[in-house]
């Protein structure tokens, strides 16, 4: 940490991690419900756990890019924040519209439209909220010394998803119209800008965690976020099969899906090859896991089972069922959920000055995780393709296949279990760190330079 | 070797051409969408109808045109699948529809609502959705009787009763298998029993349905058969 006002990205983490927490009680009663077993169904029935579940992850993975933004820029730029006070309001606003968001759906104050369940009034706070902290970031790089494409990358990417924002809320009496515009928002988001974002944490991550040249890690930033745009803007036609859209976009759709996975494999290679090549044993040896790791998961679950997903021929008999929670669950834990991980992991110590990130608790909490979501992914995978073959193929009735198939759910529920666990050491690693120091760490070490940051152990 | 601002050009050039063809085809889709979807037959009921759709969050649980949660069934062809009375009844009183099963929330709707939600799911249907939600494929080789054998049922039955009844080996497990029913009851039990189940057996899972007089007599007549 070179600058007094990149703290202020440990409170964002600490929401982060609360938020998580938070959300992963929530799948719980779902996976519960879903197994048969709904006894808080009078007071959080599923709608209601289910818009919680995804809104916290939003809210939390948003929380998780703003804490990295506010950490990476002020280094990238190399000056202090423009207003650092702006910051500490901008995520007590954020948290308080996202509580009022939590109770309302518990009240059922909501729009029915899945993943943007926020109410119209708080929508506009949210895009406010949103604008300020672009304003933020946008006048640290503006004024300061140096313009780097790292930190350009993550500007666009994050005012890309901020004006993004505006098309879910363009209102309709069509059903079709209204999911066309939702999915502007959600799949531009998630298989688009977020991705520019996603590109722009890990290559700073990379440039200090591997020490490669930044001309060489940025260069190939350029190619892979080129390949994300170019498959992933006109990839937006997979969700454009059966909404009552024309039938081109089966085509369209289907051919440019097919080419998102390499903008994901892209982004996996160049990881490995990057933390390979850099021959430079950074002390902090888990934040490099995560960052490979996320490299590896999203091409894994974003875009393998995504391609799998959303050919055509596939994706008529598996749309709506649970073969898209299967891709779901492991295209955002491995793209966005490990990125923030990542990016916590790696700024942890130098924000608390606590060297813990080669406790055997760091590790557990990489490993646990993700073997709990890959086993996760698979008990969705085996509930997913049986409901698929009874209900679409054999012509089964929903409510008896559900019974036929919640067997599955307990599976789901022992490998989140273990999921949950892997998380638990996360948090309580990130507990175990600290609060923020007072004191400046690694001031005197080049921009480029992590292992310079020498990070003294806490008094 | 690339250089980086070859890179540049090729992020830029690309995203610029992928941008303008992507917002080529949304233009183009637009001009569609209305015929496609019947946008001509968006009464104020089926207005009204998504309304409610949106605000009981209903894709929380259910999928619509494949969209939504997969707690629940999928609805865009509920309308032909179960028809009106059914809905009628499961928007009423949800659990005593599934008694024992997977639950629903107890929405309030009046009489209206539900008049405006059976109108959305009726304009829901008609869409010209590319196909989807597919036709089972594997139905006639997975069962010997086959679903051939539905067509002679009244619709109704095939609508409603099957969703807790089974005929044949096919349909729900809430109630009693219907096969030989007409050798345990004279049509007029049978008359007596559809008018007002718990009228006749408190206590009874089978909810009052809001069957019409003709309704119950083309079922009566048909249960009467099965022998």
């Amino acid at each position: 940490m070179k600058y007094e006002s990149q703290r202020v990205a440990w409170w964002f983490f600490a929401t982060c991690m609360l938020l998580f927490g938070l959300q992963l009680v929530y799948g719980l009663i779902m996976a519960y419900a879903h197994a048969g077993h709904d006894p808080l169904h009078p007071i959080i029935p599923f709608n209601v756990a289910r818009a919680v579940h995804t809104n916290l992850l939003v809210v939390w993975l948003l929380t998780g890019f703003m804490g990295a933004a506010y950490f990476i820029v002020p280094e990238e730029a190399d000056r202090e924040l423009y207003w650092p006070k702006l910051a500490y309001v901008q995520l007590i606003a954020l948290v308080a519209v996202g509580v009022t968001a939590i109770i309302g759906f518990h009240l059922q104050w909501w729009e029915g439209r899945k993943f943007l369940e926020i109410p119209r009034p708080l929508d506009f706070l949210v895009v406010i909220d949103v604008l300020l902290f672009i304003a933020n970031i946008g006048m640290t790089i503006w004024k300061g010394k140096r313009m780097t494409t790292t930190s350009m990358v993550l500007f666009f990417g994050l005012l890309m998803a901020a004006l993004l924002y505006l098309p879910g809320m363009i209102p309709t009496d069509n059903q079709t119209v209204d999911s066309y515009w939702r999915w502007w928002v959600v799949h531009l988001w998630v298989e688009g800008v977020w991705e520019l974002i996603m590109g722009a944490i890990l290559s700073f991550l990379l440039i200090k965690l591997t020490g490669v040249d930044r001309e060489v890690i940025e260069k190939w930033l350029y190619v892979i976020v080129g390949f994300t745009f170019l498959s992933g803007i006109l990839g937006t036609g997979h969700h454009y099969y059966w909404i009552g859209t024309p039938r081109y976009w089966l085509m369209i759709g289907g051919i440019f899906s097919a080419l998102e996975p390499i903008a994901f494999l892209a982004m996996a290679i160049y990881a490995i090859t990057m933390a390979r090549k850099g021959g430079r044993a950074h002390p902090n040896r888990v934040a490099l896991q995560w960052t490979v790791g996320c490299a590896v998961m999203s091409f894994v679950g974003a875009g393998f089972l995504g391609f799998a997903h959303t050919i055509p021929q596939v994706n008529r008999y598996t749309h709506g069922t649970l073969v898209t929670a299967m891709h779901g669950h492991m295209a955002f834990w491995g793209a966005y959920a490990m990125l923030v991980l990542a990016m916590i992991s790696y700024a942890l110590p130098l924000l608390t000055g606590r060297k813990r990130h080669d406790t055997p608790a760091a590790s557990f909490a990489f490993w646990t995780s993700n073997v709990g979501m890959i086993a996760m992914t698979l008990a969705f995978a085996v509930a997913g393709v049986t409901q698929v073959v009874l209900e679409r193929r054999v012509g089964m009735d929903f409510v008896t296949v559900q019974k036929e198939i919640e067997v599955h759910f307990w599976g789901l529920i022992l490998a989140a279990c273990l999921f949950i666990l892997g998380v638990s050491a996360f948090i309580y690693n990130f507990i175990r760190h600290g609060k923020p120091v007072a004191e400046l760490q690694g001031g005197a070490g080049g921009a480029d330079d992590g292992r310079a940051a020498p990070v003294a152990e806490a008094a | 070797m690339l250089s980086k601002s070859a890179a540049r050009a090729f992020f830029l050039g690309g995203t610029a051409l992928c941008a303008v063809a992507f917002l080529g085809l949304t233009v183009d889709t637009f001009a569609r969408i209305p015929a496609q979807t019947h946008q001509g037959e968006i009464t104020d009921a089926v207005r009204r109808g998504k309304d409610l759709w949106d605000r009981s969050n209903c894709m929380g649980c259910h999928t619509l045109l494949g969209e939504g949660a997969y707690y629940a069934p999928e609805l865009t062809k509920v309308f032909e699948r179960r028809g009106p009375v059914f809905i009628r009844a499961m928007l009423t009183d949800p659990e005593k529809m599934y008694p024992g099963q997977r639950r629903m929330w107890k929405y309030d709707f009046s009489e209206r609502d539900k008049d405006d939600l059976i109108a959305f799911f009726q304009w829901i249907g008609k869409m010209d959705l590319n196909g989807f939600p597919p036709k089972p494929t594997l139905a006639q080789m997975a069962t010997t009787t086959g679903l051939a054998t539905t067509t002679d049922r009244p619709q109704i039955f095939n609508q409603l009763c099957v969703a807790c009844h089974s005929l044949g080996g096919q349909g729900g497990q809430v109630g009693p298998a219907l096969d030989g029913v007409g050798n345990r009851k004279t049509p007029a039990e049978i008359a007596a029993w559809l008018a007002d189940p718990p009228a006749i057996k408190p206590g009874t899972q089978m909810p009052k349905l809001p069957l019409t007089v003709g309704q119950r007599q083309e079922l009566t007549a048909f249960l009467s058969t099965l022998k």
